[in-house]
């Protein structure tokens, strides 16, 4: 799949953000005695990386002003529910945000808020995997390890950015869910691996009993939507580089660096919101789409 | 709405004929045709005279060599159009309700003025049968020509999609799945009609007719036939009716 930069910022921001929205949310449920001013400059910083993921995702789009009209479909679309559960997400986010500000702190608003905010937020990440774990056509997003992996990852990078809010606490707490999403991360690469070329050419022209079918002339002489959208061709030295570079900069780099205290939080955000990118640009250009067993290849 | 309907009082759809089809490209030419000044039209080309010409096309016509042990090489011409799937999962990605299969043909179509040109249907089709119109910002299908083949101002043999009336060779066949006494539920019951990717799980309606299987050492027995056929005509040479 191409990798599309509004795509990837869209999800990775929003992960950071969400991520660190839980954190916040389940620190004040656990009482841990954050500030105002950490509270609000928190939910702000999930507040602007929410928002900037989602003004991004509608950059890709060829009507965005008709954008309002992706709300409607939550009865069968993930897209719709990640739209309306964005949306919804936004509430605990301003009132405890809201309240921080300005310092009027009411425990019976806000502990329940917090609780919606948690809920909120895992609910949109979910609904967010959904939109790509739901398409049967792409194998590589279509398992159970990219539903897990967008919350491991956004609880990962949000919990980087935590620390940059409110103070190194729970430091190994997030080191500890580094490396339980990089243990994920590693896995679904191995899944995706060892699942490379179930469908065959032959059962996409439904002919699977005449023997071997390769095309010899093409249906266009140019290349058409289809493979500049899903035909993606990612080299192998292109592909190790990535993943060495998803692996360093989204986990292990910020999990050595937290692990020894260096007090660089905003630069370990930075390289921890870096490395989810090289990641989510991997996840699509990995990603094979089954329509190219109708073009140049065999197998998918 | 695009939750599919539980059931489509027709199920319209094609059956194509892939020992027929001879791969002439008439009917990707006159879908074009026609569709471009149809109702989902105009089907936008890029730089159609430059060198990377790109254009919205509902039909792409592929080939492909199939080889198989102690069987000649044989090329199957194949025509490729949207499916019109009960289970289309085009639809149900669908975040506005642009697509939207119809409950009374069980058509699959696009609504231009209200799809927001996300791409996120053209993901979820297994078979490419959607194409960007990256012109006006909205994805384009085939419609099976819906403008044409309720039209009762044509005569009645001409209410046909364009791709089956153009086809030279009388590969592609229309009509309703959901009768099974019509043309094509007939055809597709007494020839082994096929889904293309049945992995999917998506039920296309359209159908495959595969091409005719060869018997085993299929040569040799034309190569008998022939010489019977000789022999024949040696004989009548001769005018000798004997045996």
């Amino acid at each position: 799949m191409h990798p599309a930069i509004s795509v990837i910022i869209f999800t990775t921001f929003s992960g950071m953000g969400y991520g660190l929205f839980i954190w916040l949310c389940a620190n004040i449920l656990a009482g841990s005695g954050l500030s105002d001013d950490e509270i609000f400059s928190g939910t702000a910083l999930s507040f602007i990386l929410v928002s900037i993921g989602l003004i991004s995702s509608t950059l890709h789009l060829g009507h965005p002003e008709r954008a309002w009209r992706a709300l409607s479909q939550w009865r069968s679309s993930w897209l719709s529910r990640e739209g309306i559960m964005a949306i919804l997400t936004y509430g605990p986010m301003v009132i405890i945000g809201g309240q921080a500000y300005l310092g009027v702190w009411s425990s019976s608003l806000v502990m329940p808020m917090a609780v919606l905010g948690i809920l909120g937020s895992v609910v949109t990440i979910f609904t967010t995997s959904m939109i790509y774990a739901s398409l049967k056509s792409i194998p590589a997003w279509h398992n159970v390890w990219v539903k897990i992996g967008y919350q491991a990852y956004a609880l990962s990078s949000g919990g980087v950015a935590y620390i940059m809010i409110a103070g190194w606490q729970h430091f190994m707490t997030v080191v500890g869910l580094l490396v339980l999403a990089l243990v994920v991360k590693i896995i679904t690469w191995i899944y995706i691996d060892k699942h490379r070329g179930q469908y065959k050419r032959e059962d996409a022209l439904g002919l699977p009993d005449f023997g071997k079918a390769k095309p010899f002339e093409p249906a266009h002489s140019q290349k058409n939507y289809l493979q500049r959208e899903m035909g993606y061709e990612l080299k192998s030295g292109r592909r190790a580089l990535m993943r060495w570079l998803a692996l360093g900069c989204g986990f292990i780099l910020p999990a050595v660096m937290l692990y020894y205290g260096l007090p660089l939080a905003p630069v370990i955000t930075l390289i921890c919101l870096g490395g989810m990118m090289a990641e989510r640009w991997l996840f699509f250009a990995e990603a094979e789409h089954v329509v190219g067993l109708y073009y140049d290849k065999d197998s998918v | 709405m695009t939750c599919l309907p539980e059931k489509t009082d027709k199920k319209l759809g094609l059956l194509i004929d892939l020992n027929i089809c001879v791969g002439c490209h008439a009917c990707a030419v006159n879908c074009k045709e026609w569709n471009t000044s149809g109702i989902t039209g105009p089907m936008a080309d890029l730089k159609p005279y430059g060198d990377d010409p790109s254009g919205v096309w509902y039909n792409r016509i592929h080939s492909y060599e199939f080889k198989k042990e102690n069987e000649a090489d044989r090329a199957v011409y194949f025509p490729k159009s949207c499916l019109h799937c009960e289970d289309a999962p085009c639809v149900t990605v669908c975040p506005t309700g642009a697509s939207l299969k119809r409950t009374e043909d069980g058509i699959v179509l696009v609504n231009p003025d209200v799809c927001i040109g996300c791409k996120l249907c053209s993901w979820a089709c297994p078979y490419g049968a959607r194409e960007y119109d990256a012109t006006a910002g909205v994805m384009q299908k085939c419609t099976l020509c819906v403008d044409k083949i309720y039209d009762e101002n044509l005569a009645e043999e001409r209410r046909v999609p364009s791709c089956v009336s153009t086809c030279p060779a009388g590969a592609r066949h229309f009509g309703d799945f959901a009768d099974p006494n019509s043309n094509v539920s007939q055809l597709a019951a007494e020839n082994d009609a096929r889904d293309l990717f049945p992995q999917m799980e998506t039920k296309p309606v359209n159908q495959y007719l595969p091409p005719v299987k060869r018997e085993k050492h299929a040569d040799k027995k034309l190569t008998e036939k022939v010489s019977t056929v000789k022999e024949a005509l040696a004989k009548w040479a001769k005018l000798d009716f004997t045996g």
